[in-house]
């Protein structure tokens, strides 16, 4: 353990568990699935960072979103985000979800992420090497510190918002509000 | 685990740091029996360590001994079954289905060893156990036992539930098994639970077929070493399947088992 730390430890206990604890849903969507086994197996050894895959998003804080989200993953993705237990954090991996990247005139996916989920990071580049996810996963470290990783109160405060966007690519959702609709706008 | 695979690996006090995390998550219940088939499975495995003596320190093992340990370590997969089951989660469900078969499995060589051990000293006590291997040397080493502890070995890493035979969790296949829905403060339960599971079989082993010990210091060790043989065990194999599992269980650790009991009557009489 580093001893600069330990103060911060005895401080908040708490945040320092959610920042050295990120178990991880890697969401495979599209091509950057491909950096993740290498970034989880001996050679780059996330567990280092406390970043493990879980099998179910029940387990996870750490929401990783990697390549293309297409209108039919976005129904998956939306499911998996609000099945995870608060608090939990969101980075979007590749130009994919930032912006539509090379899908960007693609009749068939998202262009914007953040209009669904909120989003607390992103990972530019296409793709982005396996040393930017630790890159990423400091930074985060940082928000945490900070409090500016506070994508879950996000989505709570503007509900309503998310929901509408939501409704508007997928159509009628099937499964109710998770949160009341009369906050927010 | 990771210095095993040649990796960095996390900190040793990473499980702690997870448990902290998961106890200061919001956690979702599914429903009554989902709690309440937790805090039986916690209850049933809180007991059971406190009838088995942990060095000097015993704090119920006056009382009913052996025969009380073997019928409250049955709450322990009930309890995870009734509160898996109650999230509806097909996952889970095959998970409990392969919770219970695997238990099945290992019990019976398991019965056999516990027979063999009871017979050989004539008590259901484990204090006593342990006081009279005091006095004759672990029982491990000696002749009529040797085998009863040599099933006990293998049927251990079954007992914790670790590869090879960590075919109830299988992330990669069933996505954690009974273990799928929980959230939050259960899933820290549940790992404190699947962790006092694995102090019970170790210290079981220790007690019983390596001598106890006198301090809890010696005790520690003791178990410590067992768990890091485990780990080893854990980290060098692949998973098996569920009928090979059982196929193995009842075939050569019952076997091993079976014999030994035969010996230890025989020399006995």
């Amino acid at each position: 353990m580093d001893r600069n730390q330990l103060a911060k430890w005895f401080q908040a206990p708490t945040k320092m568990a959610h920042k050295y604890s990120l178990h991880a849903v890697y969401f495979c969507t599209g091509c950057g699935i491909i950096e993740v086994p290498p970034v989880i197996t001996a050679r780059w050894d996330a567990e280092r960072f406390g970043v493990i895959p879980t099998a179910t998003p029940r387990h996870a804080n750490l929401f990783l979103i990697t390549g293309y989200v297409s209108v039919k993953t976005l129904r998956a993705i939306i499911r998996t985000y609000e099945q995870m237990p608060e608090p939990k954090f969101t980075v979007g991996f590749g130009s994919c979800p930032i912006n539509g990247g090379m899908y960007w005139d693609s009749y068939n996916t998202i262009k914007h992420l953040d209009r669904y989920i909120p989003v607390d990071g992103w990972i530019a580049g296409c793709m982005p090497r396996p040393e930017a996810i630790f890159v990423a996963v400091t930074h985060l470290w940082t928000l945490i510190d900070k409090d500016m990783a506070d994508g879950y109160k996000r989505y709570r405060t503007n509900y309503a918002a998310y929901r509408a966007n939501q409704e508007r690519a997928l159509g009628e959702l099937e499964w109710p509000p998770l949160f009341p609709m009369e906050r927010g706008r | 685990m990771a210095r095993i695979h040649w990796r960095y690996g996390p900190p040793l006090y990473q499980p702690l740091i997870d448990i902290l995390r998961l106890f200061t998550q919001r956690g979702v219940s599914h429903g009554r029996l989902f709690d309440l088939g937790m805090v039986l499975s916690l209850a049933g495995s809180l007991v059971v360590v406190l009838f088995l003596p942990f060095g000097g320190i015993s704090p119920m093992s006056g009382s009913g001994g052996l025969l009380v340990v073997l019928y409250m370590m049955l709450l322990m997969p009930l309890g995870i079954a009734l509160s898996g089951g109650e999230a509806a989660n097909p996952n889970a469900s095959i998970g409990i289905s392969r919770k219970l078969i695997l238990a099945m499995g290992y019990e019976v060589p398991l019965l056999l060893i516990l027979l063999a051990v009871m017979t050989h000293y004539g008590s259901i006590s484990i204090a006593e156990i342990v006081s009279a291997q005091r006095r004759t040397g672990a029982s491990i080493a000696s002749v009529p036992l040797v085998l009863s502890g040599i099933a006990y070995v293998l049927i251990m890493p079954a007992m914790l539930g670790v590869r090879p035979f960590e075919v109830v969790q299988a992330p990669q296949e069933i996505s954690s098994g009974p273990m799928a829905e929980y959230g939050g403060a259960y899933l820290a339960l549940a790992t404190v639970q699947h962790a006092l599971s694995a102090f019970i079989a170790i210290s079981l082993f220790v007690n019983l077929l390596w001598g106890g010990a006198s301090n809890p210091a010696v005790f520690f060790l003791k178990m410590l070493v067992v768990f890091v043989l485990v780990l080893f065990v854990n980290a060098a194999f692949p998973r098996l399947r569920v009928e090979q599992a059982v196929r193995y269980l009842w075939r050569w650790p019952s076997l091993i088992a079976f014999i030994g009991l035969i010996l230890v009557v025989v020399v006995g009489r």
